[in-house]
């Protein structure tokens, strides 16, 4: 840390309060973002931190002044928060933080207009950000992290001061992308439910009117949630409106959008073309869009092995492995398509035994019992019209449109 | 020191907590016009793929396999 003499520090330290004030009454939003701006760790904050811990004593200067005075909590709390960030000590930096937001959102709850709405969002994305940060302190000192759960609730709080009618609901759907961010990391999506229902049933507030950026954020995640859920429809609708509104050049967003766009579209029977796999580098998708082009059941498993960690981590595992059925389906259409090159009048008969042999082909060993319940299964899914002919153990093919397409519907339905 | 602290709090990896698809955050007055370019990313899918072309490597192999020992 440089020096900094008595004399300098009180300088800074005024500098701020004056500051700080003069925004507040002057309704400067923007200033107060910047001064309220921890994690950018700008050169002037950090030099006010430094004149903190070297003045010791701010909460006389704050005191002393009536000017300051009126706004003493909030600035006592503050500067305690931004002293022990410059030391890095975390989790009191976070404790004083939070008292410092809950006082900041007693004062946003009583001015009248959303003027400060932007300083709002800056402190939500300090305390998530700031709680992160001191859990992994406690975690590296072996303790249990408990910040984030904290910040969630303090910003469930700050959604409720926003939620009802009025200029300030605009900032709701902010907040809520905070929240979604800090449960989907804590590993409690549930508790996005509620937040969700009051921002999709309010009938005061049209969705539209939101800004564009949380607009994205919000379906992004939201159509995390429908996939977690296998409801692909509603998925393919939400990560959809994600993808066509994401600012273009947010390439890193648009790949975590179609990383589970991509899953959700081949269960609809839908694929990416491959310059859209290789411009936002998806590569892990390229051999499992092959197999479901060839009906390659092997290719499918090995695609699925080989990323299965990141599939597993990203939770789309199980959607891709249910891809198996179509890819059966395709590959019953090609058995058939080859049968009519040599013999086109009993074509739209499959024996069991020559699926069984494309299988074994395939490195897939199923005897014919196996075989009639993958078939008798994928007739009942409606990838396949026909029947089983099981003494002669046969499937006879529909003659119209025996391998029907999803069309955009998920499988079986 | 950003980049600094961010290298050293990577290192510490936790088993919990934990989302490795976290929405780049967007910054607070970022607006963008929608531009074509991501249109057209939206229209970067097939939903009629399903040909019956047989002529693929996959395809060929298939029915040299099928055919084989046929008598």
């Amino acid at each position: 840390m440089a020096y900094v003499s008595m004399g300098e520090a009180h300088r800074r330290i005024t500098e701020y309060l004056n500051r700080f004030c003069d925004a507040v009454s002057y309704q400067d939003s923007s200033m107060l973002c910047r001064l309220l701006s921890f994690s950018s760790n700008s050169p002037s904050l950090l030099s006010l931190a430094d004149a903190l811990n070297v003045f010791q004593d701010a909460s006389s200067l704050i005191r002393q002044s009536d000017k300051f005075s009126e706004y003493g909590e909030i600035l006592a709390h503050l500067f305690r928060s931004l002293q022990s960030y410059r030391v890095g000590n975390l989790v009191e930096a976070y404790l004083a933080f939070e008292k410092f937001a809950n006082a900041f959102v007693q004062e946003f709850r009583n001015w009248e207009s959303a003027w400060a709405l932007e300083a709002l969002y800056v402190v939500c994305y300090e305390i998530r950000i700031l709680a992160e940060k001191a859990d992994k302190e406690l975690t590296s000192n072996g303790k249990s992290p408990e910040k984030l759960k904290a910040a969630g609730s303090l910003l469930m709080k700050v959604f409720g001061v926003l939620a009802g009618k009025g200029p300030k609901r605009v900032g709701a759907l902010y907040v809520t992308c905070q929240l979604f961010k800090t449960y989907f990391k804590l590993g409690t999506v549930n508790l996005c439910r509620s937040v969700i229902r009051s921002i999709e049933t309010a009938r005061i507030f049209d969705f539209e009117e939101f800004p564009r950026r949380d607009k994205v954020t919000y379906m992004y995640y939201t159509g995390r949630l429908e996939v977690f859920n296998e409801n692909f429809p509603a998925a393919d609708t939400k990560l959809s409106y994600a993808l066509q509104h994401c600012n273009p050049k947010r390439e890193r967003n648009i790949r975590m959008i179609l990383k589970y766009l991509i899953p959700v579209k081949l269960s609809l029977g839908i694929i990416p073309k491959d310059e859209l796999l290789q411009k936002y580098n998806l590569h892990e998708y390229m051999n499992v869009v092959q197999a479901l082009r060839k009906g390659d059941l092997r290719l499918l498993r090995h695609a699925l092995q080989e990323h299965e960690d990141r599939f597993l981590r990203s939770g789309v595992y199980l959607v891709l492995e249910k891809l198996e059925l179509q890819v059966y389906q395709r590959l019953m259409k090609k058995i058939y398509i080859i049968q009519k090159l040599s013999d086109p009048a009993r074509a739209h008969q499959l024996k069991l035994e020559v699926i069984a042999k494309a299988l074994r082909w395939l490195e897939i060993d199923m005897d014919l019992d196996e075989v009639e319940c993958i078939m008798t299964i994928l007739i009942y899914k409606n990838l396949v019209k026909g029947y089983l002919a099981h003494k002669s153990k046969v499937v006879v093919l529909s003659k119209q449109d025996p391998f029907p397409k999803l069309n955009g519907k998920p499988v079986g339905s | 020191m950003a980049a600094e602290q961010k290298a050293t709090t990577e290192e510490v990896k936790m088993d919990l907590f934990e989302d490795d698809d976290e929405f780049e955050e967007f910054e607070i007055n970022e607006d963008w016009v929608e531009k074509e370019e991501v249109k057209e990313v939206g229209q970067q899918w097939e939903d009629d793929w399903d040909d019956d072309d047989v002529n693929d490597d996959f395809s060929l192999q298939l029915r040299k396999e099928l055919e084989s020992d046929k008598k």
